[in-house]
């Protein structure tokens, strides 16, 4: 039996990664212990429970986990699994309760996990404390501008040490809101693959492929459709009449900040050349809020995706947030929730969600070759011809960009990739 | 206004409609919307509008064409190979007649089998067409197919149900 803990180091080189790294189920169970285990993951969005006894349902490395609002309006994030046998408590993926019952026995818990009563108490063990059977609690929480993470260990980097260098990439989704604030009340897209976690966190940030990868959804003209509402085209991709990636693609940046966090940049959409009545609605409103200087800097392209390693990523250009879930070595589901920016007019948000559903819904133009594209990896890695997975590109060119605090290379070469993978033999190799 | 087309019409049009999808014949398909036209799956149960939430279709035409046009490219790696489609139509039912836009509410019940790259999956639901009758013609002013799964994770659809 191989031994999975010794020789993780072996499964990354500069530049290429083993190909067990995405195929064996031994890593995988590794993976579930030592980085969703122990990093910070995105659960949720403080607007999905916006009143007292709202809760949302999800998984965090695998574990039935509840966000809830308390009726103190504090916010919290528990396991949904009974102290008592174990079932489920919550099981629907969203609601509102003043109180949530178990169906197996009908230990009643407080939206704060506190036990509240048990049925026929007067069986309880003698010594049993109430107070020690409430809901279990993860071991960290932190929210940023609604975003709530949770660390299922009180070990490790500090909220502020993990999400500060990212907060600006927050920043520029939530400043879009005339109100500053996002919602999260728009329903959300779901799809699943047959492949591994890793594909979808390092596609995010994968500008390579999109000339190739999306070729279905480039025209003659070497444009993408047009997937903002205002847009006449979309980002010119291919160079006419070449079949070659298009020179402004390719002078694209991505960026990381450490962590496995990372951005691409320049969307190459112009948002002074964009207009509809919406989106010059819209212009005109954050304007009216936020005055022309900031309308203008707020609405410049400036991030396409951004990603919060390891479960999460947040787009710019499409506006939504991705949240990454591993269910098994070779499968992978994945929530994309779509964002309505308060304060903003009904149409603005309208059109957001209304072209979302074409380019990130499991019936999409755009996501649904990504899938093919990662089912096709893992179809591939199952060889054992060549067991590297190379990631080279661009290898020696990283630089530093003082003025970001951060580490920039063009984006389609696979630095961000290759930061991915330094992130995760940390969190493999660390201590627990 | 004349008398409503009884329902061997409306099926006749249904069936129709599934034909051509199962054919690949997505041009074709399109051309049976009205200009005004809409195909909509929800993505939740009972969803009420298709603007305000998420849908795992939302298109007018101008979409549609682009959906179809991507569906003829070379280069669509999710159809490649491409689905092949059984759709099975039934339980048809004219739920409402609004005579003065000559439009019929026509609900049924839809199966469809679609095969790919070794794998076969169904997708089911009622789904419910708004006919406009234009001439002796009916064109759809919308199509919407409530999947009894719809709010499930779904590998890629890449060929409307």
């Amino acid at each position: 039996m191989r031994n999975a803990i010794t020789d993780i180091s072996k499964l990354i080189e500069p530049g290429r990664i083993h190909r067990r790294v995405y195929t064996d189920p031994e890593i995988f169970e590794l993976e579930m212990e030592r980085i969703f285990g122990r990093a910070w993951l995105f659960v949720g969005h403080a607007s999905q429970v916006s009143n007292p006894g709202d809760y949302i349902t999800t998984e965090l490395a695998r574990q039935p986990v509840i966000m809830t609002r308390h009726h103190d309006n504090t916010v919290h994030v528990l396991l949904n699994r009974c102290t008592h046998r174990g079932a489920k408590v919550v099981n629907e993926r969203r609601g509102h309760a003043a109180k949530m019952t178990c169906c197996y026995h009908g230990w009643t818990y407080d939206t704060d996990g506190k036990l509240l009563a048990v049925p026929v108490p007067e069986g309880c063990a003698k010594g049993f404390d109430k107070n020690a059977f409430g809901l279990v609690r993860l071991a960290r929480m932190g929210e940023y501008r609604g975003f709530v993470f949770a660390s299922l260990s009180a070990k490790g980097p500090s909220f502020e040490d993990h999400i500060g260098p990212m907060k600006s990439n927050i920043d520029d989704l939530v400043d879009r809101a005339p109100d500053g604030a996002l919602v999260l009340d728009a329903g959300m897209h779901r799809y699943v693959y047959d492949g591994n976690w890793k594909l979808q966190v390092e596609n995010v940030l994968d500008s390579y492929h999109v000339p190739f990868g999306h070729a279905s959804t480039v025209n003659e003209k070497g444009a993408q459709f047009a997937r903002r509402d205002g847009d006449k085209t979309g980002a010119a991709v291919v160079e006419a009449g070449k079949n070659q990636t298009a020179p402004a693609w390719k002078s694209r940046r991505s960026y990381i900040t450490g962590n496995g966090h990372g951005w691409t940049s320049n969307t190459l959409l112009d948002d002074a050349k964009r207009s509809s009545s919406a989106f010059d609605e819209y212009r005109r409103v954050l304007a009216e809020k936020v005055g022309e200087a900031k309308a203008t800097a707020i609405l410049t392209p400036r991030l396409h995706n951004s990603l919060i390693y390891p479960n999460m990523s947040i787009m710019g250009l499409n506006i939504h947030i991705r949240v990454i879930k591993p269910v098994a070595v070779d499968r992978t589901e994945v929530t994309i929730y779509p964002v309505r920016l308060a304060g903003a007019p009904q149409a603005m948000n309208f059109a957001n969600i209304r072209l979302l559903n074409v380019t990130h819904s499991a019936a999409s133009f755009v996501q649904t070759d990504d899938l093919e594209s990662f089912v096709r990896v893992q179809n591939g890695l199952r060889s054992h011809g060549t067991d590297w997975v190379d990631v080279s590109r661009g290898l020696g060119e990283e630089e530093p960009d003082r003025e970001l605090n951060a580490t920039r290379e063009l984006a389609t070469h696979e630095m961000a990739v290759r930061a991915q993978y330094q992130a995760w033999l940390n969190y493999m190799e660390g201590a627990a | 206004m004349a008398e409503a087309p009884d329902r061997a019409a409306f099926e006749r049009f249904l069936f129709h409609e599934a034909h051509l999808l199962d054919e690949r014949r997505f041009s074709d398909w399109m051309e049976l919307f009205a200009e005004d036209g809409t195909y909509w799956v929800p993505a939740v149960p009972g969803q009420e509008s298709p603007f305000d939430q998420a849908s795992l279709f939302y298109d007018d035409r101008e979409l549609m064409k682009t959906r179809i046009e991507r569906l003829g490219h070379p280069r669509i790696h999710v159809q490649t190979p491409p689905s092949r489609t059984a759709h099975l139509v039934g339980n048809v039912v004219l739920e409402h007649t609004d005579e003065p836009l000559c439009e019929y509410l026509v609900a049924s019940t839809v199966i469809m089998v679609e095969y790919r790259n070794e794998r076969q999956r169904i997708f089911a639901g009622r789904q419910h067409h708004r006919l406009r009758q234009i001439g002796g013609a009916f064109r759809i002013v919308q199509k919407r197919v409530d999947l009894i799964n719809c709010d499930s994770a779904f590998e890629a659809i890449a060929v409307p149900i």
